[in-house]
């Protein structure tokens, strides 16, 4: 009986040891997650540290963070950030300040490109996040149709202008309803030249700031005055509205971002706005039926930035580990490592890294999209705000209000919530 | 002496006896006050303050101001009547469907634990896999059910993309996945009911429709009662399913009020706020299961 | 009016479960016809069949010649008085004795004066406002019997009908359903495990045992001459004792022998037990037929040592043991008394003895 209860002892005392060297990180299921864990038992067996991952889906993410950030001592030592909670996280001081770990630990956080470090990095000059991947917006195409010298021709005798990787918003308009055809001839058309996903909410919200920024516009000025009412604005709805009528799939004012994809990893359809992780989907034979002929390049105009950043939270358990933990996931060798088995880079020399460049030739295209992103309003009411807007621009999108209606409406919801948030007088 | 009931002194036996009931079912009673009675009152009571996601406490004392703003709102009626809609059209048509279902499978024999289990499948599937399963299956271009309805020459149909289909294939998602609820409770009714009038009917020269309208339905009055009471405040519950398959879209067709509530409280960060809309939605509850009492006993 | 036959009537539940197996009865018109059995003898099942309740597996069911067998139960004109009453739980007296009316479309006016008339007869009229579950048992009884007397019918099916109520009320609704039927001349077939019930209320008895027939008579004539064992045994309380006897004597046709005693045989039950010479035999006796006075004109006398005296007031029963270890009752006078253990002479009326083959069971009587 003693025995045991010296075992037993033992064991937990053991246990604990092993215990306080654990740490749980909350993060989604996407690729870039799943390269970490790929490479997760080199940092276990190297600093001893117990990586739990616990991966879910985004839409679960934020009715589950709050909660543990809310309160003093929460279970997660580590968090990913998306860049619409960056406002609202600092705001309510839920994150860390980093600078005096980088500064003690000589962490090169210039690395970045600066405008991740600016969503998902810095705010207001302090250090809450190193940027953990990028999901900005980009133009997805079909290059193959574009190299087709009958496609071409005909091109080039409807428009007068060459058929080319589109740089101009007209141009690719042109494109967009060049492609959008009927070809079993039922009258119908059955493929597009392009793909909307017009679910109300992000999905909705996140495309069409592409096209906001096509036409010059912009979600507010320097002094944080909205500009959603602007004639840029509403132009921006009315090609949106035309693509929904016109040369998008019918039904496609309910897509996200995954139904558009397979529209148009089907062959259905000519491009795509959306996020640029999900080329590689595009890419591999496994998910597509257009692996080898689909093109990458910048939205005409600018495309949507987005990212994710690594942050310990100030309810985090385990503050040094945690630490540990980022250090070793962006000190540049992992970074690049993530990046050759298809991680979405923050780090600027990777997108241009020998390696990187041979194993995914389409990297320095990244680089250069997201050297031409703009900002989503960043500030502590994004999320609703997303919300909000996606409600407006969806009804107009479905023509259940009159275009300039929807931005007005548009326009004075984002005033009130940045109002609300003090970023501007009433 | 209180653990004590047979010294009860001059107590009468009754007294006692019942003492000694209110001491064995005080933890029980105690445990449920807390359970049910705390996170209702901290709804109430957060009602009343400026209890946001940034300033979680109980500070500011605001008094009816979230209830001001929240029937300020101005898509929260529309919201309502969306609610009310999808309750009506998913309640009454899960009530009809259940009840044929339940009809059928009482009057069988053979293979009852098939069924049942065929019947339970979509009720054990968890709300967010099925809504994203029936996005996949409805896709308007590459999903099966437009394909199938295709090789009929029927046109593919846009069913989240229309404002008015989308809401109706919200309502039959919703039946697909919980009518097996009104089923099994009104099956369980219909097992329990005595079978001897059925028998006095059929001597009576009653037709089976006649037994139905005259002997079934009034014995099982209770049982449609529980059913549609419990199936109504799910389904004033709803969330899961609109919020994988919609988002409250297209437009606000779907934007029914636990998801509009969801919205005030997780993306607009106001506790207080939403807490407001619960307190509405739990009076309006209240309400509705009394006026639904009050009716079935008056049929009585 | 109605008579109701049956002829080669089965039912077989499932493939193999028989639980009415080929039975023909006849019930006369206007006749209180009693169907007595243990229960899974297959009565109830008959009667259901009869209702058409039950489908038939085959054999046929006619009612004043005609086969019904696949008419509906409603159009039979028969009405059941179910054994739980069967009431309609959420309609009241009046509106469980009006429905079958509505349903038949009778006028108003009709449906009122015979509810009033039926209300009356069983003395239920101030209960028609009332719910099922408002009622007592024996007042629910009485709205069951007025639901079937109310519509008219040709014949009432009665399913246990007393069997849930107290011995008292029992007692009591059984004359008052010998005196209903009187009054209406209708035929009824009464099913019933109770062996008063069957003496007191049928005209006839019809014995069923595992989904047989097995006797069919006047009440008397059953309890005098039962056909075998089973309705021996089963009809009277106490019954009739059984016993072990073997035949012997001289002759081996003398005397029955219940060791040490030998019972002489009287002339009709030699000729009864021809051929049965010194052969094993079931002597029945029933405990009426046995005295402590030598009262019967011919009688003999046995010895038993007393287990136990019952007394019920207006009579007693005493078992005693024969030397031999069987066990016999016998009904004495209300004043007899004896101490367990003791031994008493007990006469047997030599005119009332039984006799069944100790194989079969059956009676044996004179060709």
């Amino acid at each position: 009986m003693r025995l045991f209860i010296a075992v037993a002892a033992a064991t937990m005392l053991f246990a604990s040891v092993a215990k306080a060297e654990t740490i749980r990180i909350l993060m989604e299921t996407v690729p870039d997650t799943r390269y970490i864990q790929e490479l997760l038992p080199e940092f276990e067996e190297a600093s001893g540290i117990d990586v739990e991952i616990e991966a879910i889906s985004y839409i679960d993410m934020h009715s589950k963070l709050v909660p543990q950030l809310i309160s003093p001592q929460g279970s997660y030592d580590l968090i990913v950030v998306d860049f619409y909670w960056v406002g609202e996280f600092t705001k309510a001081g839920w994150l860390m300040p980093l600078d005096d770990l980088a500064a003690r630990d000589g962490v090169n956080v210039d690395v970045y490109v600066p405008k991740l470090m600016d969503l998902v990095g810095r705010v207001d000059g302090v250090l809450y996040m190193l940027p953990f991947y990028n999901y900005s917006m980009a133009l997805i195409y079909r290059q193959d149709l574009i190299d087709d010298p009958a496609e071409q021709a005909a091109f080039k005798e409807k428009y007068g202008i060459d058929l080319r990787v589109p740089e101009t918003w007209d141009e690719y308009w042109k494109q967009v309803e060049f492609f959008t055809r009927d070809n079993d001839g039922d009258g119908e058309r059955d493929f597009y030249g392009t793909v909307i996903q017009g679910q109300r909410g992000d999905c909705i919200s996140m495309q069409w700031a592409n096209y906001l920024y096509s036409q010059g516009g912009r979600y507010h000025d320097e002094n944080w005055e909205p500009l959603l009412d602007s004639p840029e604005a509403i132009r921006a709805m009315e090609y949106y509205r035309d693509a929904v009528v016109n040369y998008s799939p019918a039904g496609s004012e309910a897509y996200c971002f995954d139904e558009a994809f397979n529209v148009m990893a089907q062959g259905r359809a000519y491009s795509f706005v959306t996020f640029n992780i999900l080329y590689a989907g595009f890419e591999d034979p496994e998910s597509s039926t257009v692996a080898g002929k689909v093109g990458i390049t910048p939205n005409p105009g600018g495309g949507l930035n987005g990212g994710w950043g690594w942050a310990i939270p100030n309810s985090s358990p385990n503050v040094e580990a945690a630490w540990t933990f980022i250090k070793w996931a962006e000190n540049p060798e992992t970074a690049k490592r993530r990046a050759l088995l298809g991680g979405a880079p923050t780090q600027a020399p990777i997108f241009t890294d020998p390696d990187v460049m041979a194993a995914r030739p389409y990297y320095p295209v990244l680089g250069e999209i997201l050297a031409g992103t703009q900002d989503f309003p960043v500030f502590t009411y994004t999320t609703e705000f997303v919300e909000e807007v996606g409600r407006e621009l969806n009804l107009a999108a479905i023509g259940e209000k009159p275009i300039p209606e929807a931005m007005a409406d548009a326009q004075a919801e984002l005033r009130a919530l940045l109002i609300k948030d003090g970023k501007i007088a009433e | 002496m209180l653990l004590s009931p047979a010294t009860g002194g001059n107590l009468t036996l009754t007294q006692r006896d019942r003492r000694f009931g209110y001491l064995l079912t005080a933890p029980g009673l105690a445990v449920l006050l807390v359970v049910i009675t705390f996170p209702l009152f901290f709804t109430v009571f957060t009602s009343f303050y400026d209890y946001t996601l940034l300033t979680p406490n109980h500070d500011t004392f605001i008094g009816g101001e979230n209830y001001q703003e929240a029937a300020d709102e101005e898509y929260l009626p529309g919201s309502l009547w969306v609610t009310v809609k999808f309750v009506l059209a998913s309640v009454v048509i899960e009530f009809i469907i259940g009840f044929i279902v339940a009809l059928s499978l009482n009057a069988t024999d053979r293979f009852k634990t098939v069924y049942y289990l065929i019947l339970l499948a979509p009720l054990l599937i968890n709300p967010v896999v099925v809504g994203l399963l029936w996005r996949m299956l409805l896709h308007s271009e590459l999903g099966i059910v437009n394909y199938a309805i295709g090789l009929v020459g029927i046109r593919p149909v846009s069913w989240l993309g229309d404002p008015t289909i989308a809401f109706w294939t919200v309502v039959l998602t919703d039946i697909w996945h919980q009518v097996s609820f009104m089923a099994i409770l009104l099956l369980a009714g219909l097992a329990a009911l005595p079978r001897e009038p059925y028998e006095a009917a059929r001597m009576d020269g009653a037709s089976p429709l006649r037994c139905f309208f005259y002997i079934t339905l009034p014995l099982m009055r209770p049982v449609i009662f529980v059913a549609l009471l419990l199936r109504m405040i799910f389904a004033i519950k709803t969330f899961d399913i609109v919020f994988i398959m919609t988002k409250g879209g297209p437009g606000t067709a779907t934007d029914i009020i636990s998801y509009f509530i969801y919205r005030a409280a997780f993306f607009g960060l106001d506790i207080g706020r939403a807490s407001a809309m619960a307190v509405g939605l739990l009076i309006i509850i209240i309400v509705l299961t009394a006026l639904l009492y009050r009716y079935m006993r008056s049929l009585n | 009016m109605a008579e109701i036959g049956l002829r080669n009537l089965t039912k077989v539940y499932g493939q193999d479960v028989t639980a009415v197996d080929s039975i023909d009865l006849d019930v006369r018109d206007g006749e209180f016809m009693v169907l007595l059995g243990p229960s899974g003898c297959g009565k109830s099942t008959t009667l259901r069949m009869i209702a058409g309740l039950e489908a038939v597996t085959s054999g046929e069911i006619m009612i004043d010649g005609d086969v019904v067998n696949d008419v509906d139960p409603a159009e039979r004109d028969l009405a059941v008085v179910f054994q739980n009453y069967a009431l309609y739980p959420h309609m009241s007296v009046a509106g469980n004795l009006s429905f079958g009316l509505k349903l038949r479309k009778l006028p108003r006016d009709e449906i009122d004066r015979r509810i009033a008339a039926t209300a009356d007869m069983l003395g239920i009229g101030d209960l028609l406002k009332r719910r099922p579950r408002q009622l007592s048992g024996g007042q629910q009884q009485r709205v069951a019997l007025g639901r079937a007397l109310v519509r008219d019918p040709a014949a009432f099916l009665f399913d246990e009908p007393l069997s849930n109520l107290d011995a008292k009320l029992r007692a009591a609704m059984r004359t008052e359903l010998i005196k209903l039927h009187r009054m209406l001349g209708k035929t009824i077939v009464h099913v019933t495990h109770d062996q008063v019930e069957a003496m007191t209320m049928g005209e006839r008895i019809c014995i069923m045992r595992d989904g047989r027939i097995v006797q069919v008579g006047p009440p008397l004539e059953v309890y005098r001459n039962p056909a075998d064992t089973f309705v021996a045994g089963f009809l009277a309380s106490p019954p009739m004792n059984l016993l072990d006897a073997r035949l012997g004597g001289e002759t081996g046709l003398d005397e029955v022998e219940l060791p040490p005693v030998g019972l002489p045989l009287l002339a009709r039950h030699k000729e009864a037990l021809q051929g049965r010479a010194g052969g094993a035999i079931t002597l029945g006796i029933r405990p009426e037929d046995l005295d402590v006075e030598p009262s019967a004109a011919q009688h003999a006398a046995m010895t038993v040592t007393v287990v136990a005296v019952e007394a019920l007031g207006p009579e007693v029963i005493l078992v005693g043991a024969l030397p031999g270890g069987q066990e016999v009752s016998a009904r004495l006078e209300s004043d007899f008394a004896a101490p367990a253990g003791s031994e008493v002479q007990l006469h047997v009326d030599l005119e009332r003895l039984h006799f069944f083959d100790t194989d079969t069971g059956r009676a044996v009587t004179a060709s």
